[in-house]
Formats: C-alpha cells, structure tokens, sequence
C-alpha cells in the first residue's frame, strides 16, 4: 500500500486520511459504562461474584441478605470504574492540549494560524525554532541556505543530542516566497511505526522542477513529537497525521501486566471453584435424596408433594450460595490495597532518592510489586544505565608521551599544561583536531559563556576539553567555525564535511585555513579506521599500545589526525565528492568510497580517551543481583568492545579464568549458524562446572539468530546466565525480551532511553532510570529510579518483601474463607442437608470485610528477615523466584489448616453448646467466635515481627469484635439481640474459646516449630542466625568491595584485566577475527575496501568483531 | 566552561546507602512508618519457648479440665424416655395413627431420684431426630408479626403457614409456631403435686422485646392441617412462654427445651410419679421423646464434654512438651546454624 500525498491541494484527500486530532483515550462519555462494565466482567472473578450476586436475589435458595454479597460488589466496581475513569479524564486533558495546540499553516497560498488538531495530509507545515513537530512531516524548506535544520528527538528515541535533517535536494534553493505555492506529490508507504526508516520518492510539479523523481530519506522528514532546534524556521509538508504518525502507530495503550502470583492466585482460585462445584453437586444430590427420603416425614416441615420444575435445583444452588464464599469476594480488594502500599513504600523510600538530583523512586505500577521479587532475568541498557552517559576527557596520548595517567585527569597534568602554554605543535594541532573536527554547534549565551549543542556525547567531551585547554571553539557562522586560542582568534573555513558512519568508524573534516589558505583535512576515528591508513613512514604500534592501554582501563578511545592538502589534490576530490552526494543510487557506499581516497596516509596525531563513567555502585549490585540468582544480558546499540569493556569492568563477567566469553557474529547464515552450535557445544559442556560463561553476539548475527535459528538461540538463552548484545535495535531488544518471557522467565529490563521502551513495555516488569536521556523510559516503565544501584533494594528489599507478604496475604484470605465455608458444610450436615446457614448475614458480611481483614493488611509490615540479611545473603531470593511460598503445595497445607481448624470449630462448639444450649443464635456466634479467635492466633502465629501496629491490628481487632457484636446485640430489631451478652456471662463460653484456641493451635504449632527447627529452610536459619545473633552474619558477609572505576585509574588496578586478549578470543576460533589486534603498520587493515560493498544499513563492525 | 571534573566519591568504600544527609525539599517527612523500619519484636520458635508453652497449656488445662469434670459430675439428671412407652401396647403397630387420633392419651410414668436434687430442679423436653434447623423450618417466621400488632400482614416469610386458606393471616404465623410442642407433664411425689413453676422460663429479653405484649393468637391451627399445640387467644404472646420457648429454634436435631421449674429439693430414692399427655407427633419421623429434670452447675447441665476435651488436649500437650524436651536432648541442633545454607558449604554455586 502506497500513499499519495498532494502537497498544498486543500481539496484532495480530506477524507481519504484522518485528520491530526490525537486520541489515546479508552472511553467516550457514552461507551464508559457499559465498555467499563463489560472489561471488568470479562474477569472470571468478577463474573462469578456478579452471578453469585443475582442468585443471592432469589430468595427460595438464598441463605443470607443479598445486601452481604451487592454492597461489597458495588463498593468494588465502583472503586476500580473509577479508577479508570480518572486515568482516561487525564489522557483526555493531556490530548486535548496537544490537539489545541496553535501551528502556522499554508492554505490557499497565505499564511494561517490554525489548532494543531485540523491539520490534514498534504498541508504546509510552518515551524518556528523550539516547535514541537505537530505531524510527521517532509521537510521542503529552511532557514539555512543549505537546507540543513537540527530536530532534538528526545521524545520519540530518547536521545538528547541534535539530529541534523536535510531539505531534499529538489526543493533546495527555492525562494521563500515560492515555498507557499510549491506544488507536488510524494509517494510514500503506508503508516508503519518504524521511525528509521522512511522510503518515499516526491515529484514537485512545474514550474518548481522538472519532472525528476526526488529519493526521500528518514533525513528529510521531521517525526511528530520532536523539537525544531537552532534552525529559524522550517517548513514541510504533512504525510502522517493524528494516530498515524510514526509515534503514533508506536503508541497503542500497553497490556495491563499480570504477575506471577496474580497468575497462581486465579489457577488456585479456579481449583477452588472445582472443588466448590463438587462440594455443591454433592451436597446438592445429598440434599435432594435426604429431602425424598427423610424430610418428607417431617411433617413439621411441609414439603409440598409436588414441587415445581426447578425443584431439583433448589438445593444445589442453595448450596453454591452458601459456599460462595469459599472465593472470597475481600481478596480482590486487599491485594490491591496491600500493593498500593507496596507502591508507596517503594515512593517513600529514602534509601532509593538519588542524591544529586532529588530524584525519588517511583512506582507508576502499582500492581506488580511481587513480581520484583521474582525476577529471574534482567536485560539491562548499557550507556545511562549502568554508566553515567557523562562523557569526560581523561588522558591523551601525543606524540609519544602519556598525559594523564598519573593523576587520572589529562586537563589538570601539568605536563600537558606547560606543553599547551609553551606552544609544542604536536599538542596545538592534537588540540584543533579536538576543537574542529566535530559536527558540534557552539551556542553563545548572553552572558557570554559557550555551551555546546552536539550530537555525539563524545564530540561534546572532546570540544570541552580543548576549551579548557584553551582551545575555545567560539562560533560557527555558516561555513566558518572560530577558534579561539589564548589571545588570538583563527578562523577556518569548512569545505567539506565526511560524516561519521558506523561503517566508516570515523568522520573527517577539511577545512581551509583562512589566514594562510593552507588545506587540512582533519580526522578522528575508531583506532582500526584510522590507524591502518597513517603515511608509510608512520610508527603507529606506539599508538596502538596506547589504545591498548586505555582499552584496558574501560575507556573508549580516539584516534586524532591530519594531513595536509595540496590544492590540487583536493580541487579534484572536491568535485568527485559532489557527484557522489548527489548520486541517487547507492549514494552510501558511493560517497564511502570517495571519502576512502581522502583519508589516508594520515598523520596520526595523538589518542584521545574518553571516559563513560560507571555509576556508583554499580560492581557491588550486579554482584549481589547475581548471587541472588538473577541471570544478567546486557542489550546495547554500542559496539562490542566497548560493551566488553563495561561488561568485565561491573562485574558483569569476570575475568580468566574464571569467566570465559563467546563470540557469535557473522554475516551470513552460515557463519551464524557455525557460531552458534560452536557456542552451543561449549555451553552444553561448561554448564556443569561452575564457570562463568557468556556469550556475546552482534545484532546482525541476532537478526539470523532470531530468524533462522529461533531454538537453538533459545536453547542459548537458557543454558546461558550471562550475554552481551550488542549493536541491538530497540525492537531487537524488545524480541529478546519476548523469547525470554517465551521460555517462561520472568524477565525485567531496565534502561534510561528512549531506545529502552519497547523492550520496557514488553518486559514483565520495566524499570526506567530517569537519567540524562530523558524521562521516557522513565514514563513508560513500571518502576522509575534515579540510579542503577537501587535495583538491588528495589529487589531484594521491595520486591522480595512485597512477594512475602501477598503470598501469606492471599493464601490467607482463601484459608479464613474456607474455614468459614467448611463450617457450613458440616452444619449442613446436621441440619437435613438443607442448606441452612449457621451464620446470619451481618456475621458473614462482617466476617470478610472487618474481621479477618483488618488483621490480615497489617502484614504489609511483616519482615521476615531484616532488609540487612538479606542484602548479606541474597541467595535467599531463590525462595521468591522459585515461588516456594505461593504454590499448590502451600496452598494445600493452608486448605488442609482451614479444614482442621473447621472441625476444630464445629465439633467443639456442638458439643459443648449441645441439648439446652443448643440455641441457633447463640451456637453460631460460639462458632464465629471460635474462628475470630483462631484467626487472630494465626495470623499471630505466622507474623515474623510485631510492630505496634501488627498488635494493634490482631488483638484490637479481636477486642472489636466483641464491641461489633455487642454493639449488634444491643439492638432490639437485629437476630442476635442480647447474644453476646448472654455469651459473655458464661464461663463455658470462654472455657469453650480457649479450648478451640489451645485445640487449633497447639497441633499448628508442634508442627510449625518442629519444621522450623528440625526441617528448616534456609529462611529459617537465617532467621535464627539473625535473632540470636549466631556466627553466620559475619561468615557470609559479602560487604561491597570497593571496585568503582574511579579506583581503576590509580596506577594499581591498571593490571586489573590485563590478560585480556586470553579472554575475548573465542575459545573454538573459526572465524577470521583470532588474529585481531595484530595489527600494526606492516600489516595492511583495509577494512573499508572489504566490507563496504555490502553497502546494507546493517554492515556494522565488520571484521572487527 | 563547564567542563566536569571526577566527582568526589572516590575516596568511600562503595555507596550501596546513601542514607546519609537527607535532602529536604521534595521528601515527605521521614517516618519510621514509610521506612518500614518500625521497632519490631521478632520472636522465633525457640525450643524453650515451645516447650514452656506446651508445659504451660497442659499446667492451666488439666486443673480446668478436673473442675470442669466435677461439675458435670455434681449435676444430677434424670432422663426419662416415653416416646414408646405411652403408646397403648395395642397401637404400637401404628403409632402415627394413634398419635393422629382423637383417643386420650394420658400416660402414667414413674421416676426415681438417683441424688438428691436441689432446687431448682429445670425440666426439660428433650426432642431427638428433629430438625428445627432445617432450611424450610427455620426462616418460617415472621419477628415483625410477633413484635408488634400492626405488623400483623408481614407474613411473607412464614411458608406454607402464612395464612388461611381464606386469606387471613395466621398469628403467629410460619411452621415454627404451628408445630409448638403440646406434650405436658404434672408431677406428683408421694402422691403431693409437684409445682412446675413454668413462668419465666423464656429469655427476659424475648419476653420484653421479641414478644408483644399487645399481640394475640388469630387463627392460630385453624386450618386444615394441625400441628402442634394451640395457643390460648386471650393471653398475649409476651406472656405464651411455651411458644417463646419453642421459637427459639434449636441448632442441633437433637435439643433440650425447659418445660418449667421444680422449687423444691428433691431426696435421693424419692419416687415421683408423672402424668403426661403424650400429644406430639415424632413418630412419623421417628424421633425420640425425652423428659428431663435436671439440676444446674456454673457450667450448665451435665456434660462431660469440655471436662474431658481439656484434660485430652492438657494431656497431649504435656507429651508433646516432653517429646520435643527428648528430641531436644537427643539430637540436639544449633540453631542458625550457617553450615546449613548450602551457599555457604560450596561458593558461587546456586
């Protein structure tokens, strides 16, 4: 499918594509209730309550006052339609701003001023410097002569940087004024939510051009949602609108997520439902044949002879109401209570602010705390992440001398210093290399002092550090940049810019000197693209040791350098290079090629090496994550060696030889394909010792990977705990995220970009650092957090605790449901299987709202063991991932406690409330009693630590029961007028409770403590150890080592990864890259000529791993 | 220029808790609540405290258990079935049709005194197999009706026994109250009559409350099915015990309802003759009829249940105390023992 897009034809396609109007709203006013409705009820839960609630209306079977069942009902949907009527009023509020928004349109050939909303394919676009891009749109026109205009797209990539986006060609040099009448159609492909990629051809029609196809990049748009940035003004026209822009089709509302406890919690809630039907049909054959046989002797009784049609369902169905409650109606709402305050123990915790900027965690997902603590995989960005994204110059290399590395910070040696105050040549050029060679755009602010704009973070160190070696670049006027040394202000002309490609690995710049005229080209790059091409006579291996060096030290290196120009050499360049860049085929690799015979016998100037910092703490929690069991890959759009780098020096993977890496890259299937089973085989073969293998693969080799060789990358992702992606798109991390979760993992991922969000949308839980990229992530995440080291506390305090906590919490509420249920059932039993309910409404209403609720919530602030052992022993986690405390056979013992605490109950009560006491009221409130205490004992029984509040909440609780039903017994109208009373009088009544109390408990007890102390889990010991103080707190302490890279640059750690190329060859090497590294002037490395011709967007680090 | 220098955490060892300065502005204030830091008592099952616990329940329960077990044993009870016995040897063949005809049937029964019996002395019916709990039985009331006149057409939970087949309502209406029981006894000893004191042998509070005073039987058993005993329709319902007795339905199928008080001592080996009519209909269903006189202990009439349950529960405490004080001497274990965290016992494995 194609579109045609008019540019300025106000009449055509109106109706053929939606207008600009935005809408992320869920509901209309009208569709709410019934759409609300119909959502909440498509849940199996509410549909049973909601089918329990219209029987409970017939009154013939209804046990109790159907207000018990429609008024906590009501009360809960009410709550959750409100909820989600509030979240959709503010998407309503949020896109209705940015549909009033006001934007310049061209219509009819004048200007106008219209709301963002009406705009509608094929109209012309104005926008102003700091607009926000309305639509997707083509850009036809700019305030730079050259047609160049810079985009901050933050919002739609999370990336900070300025991006630069070209008129096309066809439409450079049109006059302004013409600009308003330009006429033309572009052919561009139906709305696809790729925001790479953008494959359209437009044709403007005379008298703009003849009638030549003009090719249309991602370069010539600007995508809705990013800013127009020190450009004037631009102009374009429309070609995706309203929800079919390109952020727009990315948008779509996430899945509500369901962790893994809310999972168990429906499959037990379902067996419950099985064994409710079986009780009922039971019951319920039980009941008819008792009512044929006996009842209809009881004369007092009066069943009719003949009853009618229904008659048989009768007593079943009085049966289900009466066990209705075996589901408990309560659940539902205190686990969204207890996980709202899970949330807002995460949002109040001050262990997890970040310090520098005040930035408190924050859950936006209230619902899925549990699943924190049962994490098994985290897939974790790299730069923002784990570092800091704070590029910094560190040290250099010039001209056979290190600066540097004996203070970890080249700015402030002194050597360099003096050598920039006493004019070495070798420096000032290495410094204009620094100033010049960049894409940077200084921008002056009023009060004079520069900042720069640039789009490599990089780029932006480098220049900074030049300034303050006094090497200012000042301004950039057009094709003229200043620089500004000491006193004096030199003044180049750029003539020619050769973009930094991830083929190329490097960008260069000519540039002429204005003073002297003289021709430089200037160049930076990766060491492989620049070293190779130094003049003949050129020793290089002293800068290859020095990259080495800095390699080593997890910095990232550049290498500077120069060449002068002759005149000639250049002119004839020059044109070849025009011609290439307006080629329209294969533009790319033609334009690659011509740079190609610029750079070479370069003089190689110096190394730069730039640090990514860590950030703190980021060793120490990967470390303990890592014993906690959690399984590490790292996803990262940078280029392998760099990711290695950070990889080994977080702990990530350790070092021989305890760790071992795997390669898996290659181009073809075949070598894809090769690599793998290799890789396969040596997992297959280490996964028994306890080696620490990962494997690393490229997002080429992913792409085949995924394609071709889904299982036996799968069979990969399993065997491996650790893996390094690197080169990865954001779908390709969204793609592993989703093979993970395939394999049944529950995976978390984690990052600070925008490149994050789908593969945090698409993890069980996303975490979204709110870092220097941006918030995006941050919104878009479940969890947002200041820093990657809250992680481990977010974890192992929140989420382990949180899992704790809801599984006692649920597995309880099925257990006091069901002791209430089994009760019943065997009252059934003595009263003709009639379905007679011992209990009156208001004790069964109260019973699941106050009662056994209150008691219950309070464990939010149960501990079992302090958040200090757990930090020190974070294997215990292991209990949380493996689900130990909410599975089948936990729950059975839970059922199997309610049914021995029921018939503790029941034959207790009948039996000392037997022949004169046996009165209906007073024998049901001894049984409710009964429970209310047990209840209290158990709840008791199973907290691990008591606060005040625990206190309050258990033995207040029990104490408001009997003002509750003292209260109840002081009304004249209700059923159990003078009950409690009367009860409280006797002492039989209070020997009978200790007696219920001492005969629940005490066997619970013997067995509880007999497996705590004789069949204990590691929960237990730790427990113990923590209370009585035993050796094991200082035996397994793992206090963090001291490992952040700042210590690395003392001259110390230095030999900390030395042995590195051990380590990163491929243990069975078949590929070409074994000789890697052996590089030096004799060898030739033409990398360029030998990969380039792939000429796919894809041919990424080519040789070099 | 703002050209970034290292910052200054380089000299800490690692910096997993900032808990240090804390940062005014945006925090709500710190509590230990938000913290999760409440002071927190944690106790863990130590064998001393289980076993103290376990020896503390057996200590407190057997004397209970004991005095619970005297009580029961100072009640003295004589339990008396007639259901059998009054029927006409004759009809015994069909009891129901005896018990439905219109024949007298006064019965004569004799009882001993096994102790001597202090006043008062309750009598109880006792009713065996009767399912005044059952579903249909048991909702089939109207408290409106019984409470206040004007309430008098609030039958619509009274079943089958709302109203006439004229349509007039019933008071008191539902299956309860028409199947009152109609037995009645008189005592005699050495041929003296023996006072049954049948007032205030219903709740106060039914009697106050429940009951109105200004209520009064209507077409009550008028119908075509009787069944159980008529009530008087001069007397109000307040003051009708029998039926205030009888509509305090019993939970168990088997129950014991008071009939009245005997207000005076009873001697040991006393013989005390009993008249009864033997007028309710328990045998179309087989159910047992019971008489009952019965003293009365601070624990209620004679039931050894609770004695015996205490002393059980008192007995397995005190060898579940001294099984696990055995284990404990046996094999004793150390507890937090960190040898038993198999992390610890092979590094690095999971």
């Amino acid at each position: 499918m194609k579109r045609f897009v008019y540019i300025n034809e106000d009449n055509l396609a109106h109706d053929l594509y939606c207008d600009n109007r935005i809408s992320n709203r869920k509901y209309t006013i009208w569709n709410f209730l019934p759409k609300n409705l119909w959502e909440q009820f498509s849940r199996f839960m509410n549909q049973y309550f909601l089918l329990i609630a219209c029987l409970q209306l017939w009154s013939l079977i209804t046990p109790v006052n159907p207000a018990s069942t429609w008024g906590p009902l009501i009360f809960i949907f009410a709550v959750s339609a409100t909820k989600e009527a509030w979240d959709d009023y503010n998407r309503y509020l949020s896109d209705k701003k940015a549909n009033e928004k006001e934007v310049w349109i061209v219509k009819q050939g004048t200007k106008k001023l219209i709301q963002a909303q009406d705009i509608r394919v094929g109209n012309l676009v104005w926008l102003r410097e700091n607009d926000e891009v309305p639509c997707d749109l083509v850009l036809l026109g700019a305030a730079d002569p050259q047609g160049i205009c810079y985009v901050e797209t933050a919002a739609l990539d999370g990336e900070t940087d300025l991006k630069t986006r070209l008129i096309p060609p066809a439409c450079v040099g049109i006059d302004f004024e013409l600009l308003h009448k330009i006429k033309g159609v572009i052919e561009c492909p139906s709305p696809d939510k790729d925001i790479r990629r953008f494959d359209a051809n437009m044709r403007l029609f005379p008298p703009f051009l003849d009638n030549d196809v003009c090719p249309l990049t991602i370069k010539n748009t600007l995508l809705q949602s990013c800013y127009l940035r020190n450009t004037e003004w631009a102009c374009g026209v429309a070609v995706y609108t309203g929800n079919e822009t390109k952020l727009g089709m990315s948008r779509g509302i996430p899945e509500p997520k369901l962790t893994a406890v809310d999972a168990m919690i429906d499959k037990l809630t379902g067996a419950i439902f099985v064994f409710q039907i079986v009780v009922v049909i039971v019951l319920g054959i039980a009941g008819n044949v008792w009512k044929d046989t006996e009842a209809r002797k009881l004369w007092y009784v009066r069943y009719p002879k003949e009853g009618p049609w229904y008659e048989l369902l009768v007593i079943p169905l009085r049966f289900e109401l009466l066990c209705s409650i075996m589901i408990p109606i309560s659940i539902k709402v205190s686990l969204d209570l207890v996980k709202s305050l899970y949330a807002k123990f995460i949002d109040w915790d001050d262990q997890m602010v970040d310090l520098e900027t005040g930035i408190r965690s924050h859950a936006a997902n209230t619902a899925i705390s549990e699943d924190l603590g049962q994490v098994e995989y985290i897939l974790t960005d790299k730069t923002g992440t784990l570092t800091e994204n704070k590029m910094i110059f560190k040290r250099c290399f010039v001209s056979g001398t290190f600066y540097g590395n004996e203070n970890g910070d080249a700015l402030t040696d002194a050597e360099l210093l003096s050598a920039v105050s006493s004019g070495s040549t070798d420096v000032i050029r290495f410094l204009k290399v620094m100033a010049i060679c960049n894409t940077v755009i200084p921008v002056q602010s009023k009060n004079g002092s520069i900042s720069y704009k640039a789009q490599s973070q990089d780029e932006e160190a480098l220049v900074r550090a030049a300034a303050r070696l006094h090497m200012v670049f000042v301004n950039k006027n057009g094709n003229f940049v200043d620089i500004k040394f000491n006193a004096s202000t030199i003044q180049y002309e750029v003539l020619d810019i050769l973009e930094f490609t991830s083929d190329r690995k490097r960008m260069s710049i000519v540039v002429k000197d204005s003073q002297s005229g003289k021709i430089i080209l200037l160049s930076k790059g990766a060491d492989e693209a620049i070293l190779p091409h130094a003049y003949t006579g050129q020793q290089v291996r002293t800068y290859a040791e020095a990259v080495e060096q800095y390699a080593q030290l997890g910095l990232r290196t550049l290498c500077l350098a120069w060449r002068e120009l002759e005149d000639e050499e250049y002119q004839e360049w020059a044109v070849m290079f025009k011609e290439a860049n307006s080629s329209l085929v294969d533009r790319e690799w033609r334009v690659a090629e011509v740079c190609q015979r610029l750079e070479h016998d370069f003089e190689i100037i110096g190394v730069a090496a730039i640090e990514d910092r860590l950030q703190d703490g980021v060793p120490e929690t990967i470390e303990t994550l890592r014993k906690a069991g959690l399984n590490f890959w790292m996803l990262t759009g940078d280029k392998q060696n760099t990711a290695i780098q950070i990889a080994l020096s977080c702990n990530f993977v350790s070092p021989e030889p305890k760790g071992q890496l795997l390669m898996i890259n290659g181009k073809t299937e075949d070598e894809v394909c090769r690599n793998l089973e290799r890789v396969l085989l040596t997992m297959r073969i280490t996964s028994s010792e306890p080696k620490d293998v990962a494997f690393v693969i490229d997002g080429w080799a992913l792409e085949i990977a995924l394609k071709h060789y889904r299982k036996a990358f799968t069979e990969l992702a399993i065997l491996s705990r650790t893996a390094i992606c690197c080169r990865v798109t954001p779908s390709q991390k969204a793609q592993l995220v989703e093979l993970l979760k395939s394999c049944d993992y529950r995976t978390l991922a984690i990052g600070d970009g925008g490149n994050d969000v789908r593969m945090i949308q698409q993890a069980d839980i996303g975490v979204g650092i709110s870092g220097r990229e941006g918030l995006q992530a941050a919104r878009a995440a479940d969890y947002s957090i200041g820093k990657f080291r809250f992680l481990k506390r977010l974890i192992l305090v929140h989420g382990r605790y949180s899992y704790n906590r809801t599984a006692f919490l649920s597995q309880y509420s099925f257990y006091k449901s069901l002791l209430i249920c089994f009760i019943q059932i065997f009252f059934s039993f003595i009263s003709g299987v009639s379905g007679t309910s011992l209990f009156n409404s208001v004790s069964l209403m109260a019973y699941n709202v106050f009662y056994t609720s209150v008691p219950v919530l309070v464990s939010v602030l149960d501990k079992d063991l302090s958040e200090r052992t757990v930090m020190q022993h974070p294997q215990i986690l292991f209990y949380c991932q493996a689900g130990r405390l909410l599975n089948p056979s936990t729950f059975a013992g839970w059922f199997g406690r309610s049914l021995f605490h029921a018939i503790v109950v029941f034959v207790i009560t009948i039996h000392s409330y037997a022949f004169e006491k046996s009165e209906m009221e007073e024998v049901s409130m001894v049984a409710l009693s009964g429970c209310i205490w047990l209840q209290a004992f158990v709840v008791a029984l199973e907290t691990n630590s008591f606060t005040i509040l625990q206190h309050l909440a258990i033995w207040g609780n029990l104490v408001g029961f009997y003002v509750i039903n003292w209260i109840v017994s002081a009304l004249p109208s209700s059923g159990m007028y003078t009950i409690m009373f009367r009860l409280c009088r006797q002492p039989s009544y209070w020997i009978t409770m200790i007696l219920i109390v001492a005969g629940g408990m005490g066997p619970v007890l013997a067995l509880k403590y007999f497996r705590y102390t004789y069949r204990s889990s590691k929960i237990n010991i730790l427990q113990q150890a923590e209370r009585l103080g035993g050796p094991i707190l200082s035996l397994g302490n793992i206090e963090p080592q001291s490992r952040s890279l700042e210590k690395d640059l003392s001259p110390l750690s230095i030999s900390l990864p030395k042995n590195r190329n051990p380590v990163y060859e491929p243990l069975l090497s078949d590929s070409p890259n074994s000789t890697r590294r052996s590089f030096g002037p004799g060898v030739p490395f033409d990398f360029f000529q030998s990969q380039s011709r792939l000429s796919s967007s894809y041919s990424r680090n080519c040789k070099d791993n | 220029m703002n050209s970034s220098t290292p910052s200054s955490s380089a000299g800490g060892p690692g910096s997993a808790d900032p808990t240090g300065p804390r940062r005014s502005s945006k925090r709500p204030k710190y509590s230990r609540f938000t913290q999760q830091e409440l002071p927190a008592c944690k106790p863990i099952l130590t064998p001393k405290w289980v076993i103290s616990t376990f020896l503390l329940i057996s200590f407190i329960f057997i004397p209970i258990g004991l005095a619970s077990l005297f009580a029961s044993r100072d009640v003295v009870e004589i339990v008396h079935g007639y259901e059998t016995d009054c029927i006409p040897e004759g009809s015994r063949n069909d009891k129901v049709g005896f018990i439905q005809s219109s024949l007298d049937k006064t019965c004569n029964r004799t009882l001993r005194v096994p102790k001597e019996m202090k006043q008062p002395i309750y009598v109880y019916y006792e009713l065996d197999n009767f399912y005044q709990n059952h579903r249909r039985y048991v909702r089939s009331r109207s408290d409106h009706q019984l409470r206040s006149p004007t309430s008098e057409h609030n039958i619509g939970d009274c079943g089958p026994e709302g109203a006439t087949s004229n349509r007039t309502h019933i008071v008191p209406c539902g299956l309860i109250a028409w199947s009152l029981f109609n037995d009645t006894y008189g005592f005699t000893r050495n041929n003296q009559q023996l006072n049954i004191n049948k007032r205030d042998i219903s709740w106060k509070s039914d009697r106050d409350r429940k009951f109105g005073r200004n209520v009064y039987p209507k077409n009550f058993q008028n119908g075509m099915l009787i069944g159980g005993g008529r009530l008087n329709s001069s007397i109000p319902l307040s003051e009708q015990e029998d039926l205030i007795v009888w509509m305090r339905t019993a939970a168990l199928p088997n129950f014991r309802k008071l009939y009245g008080k005997i207000e005076v001592d009873l001697q040991a080996g006393e013989i005390i003759n009993v008249t009864l009519q033997n007028n309710y209909n328990t045998y179309s269903f087989k159910g047992k009829k019971k008489l009952v006189l019965s003293t009365t202990s601070w624990l209620g009439g004679k039931n050894s249940f609770l004695g015996i349950a205490y002393l059980t529960v008192g007995g397995m405490s005190f060898f579940l105390a001294m099984v696990f004080v055995v284990i404990y001497l046996i094999k004793p274990r150390q507890l937090g023992d960190p040898s038993y965290l198999s992390w610890n016992r092979n590094p690095g494995g999971r």
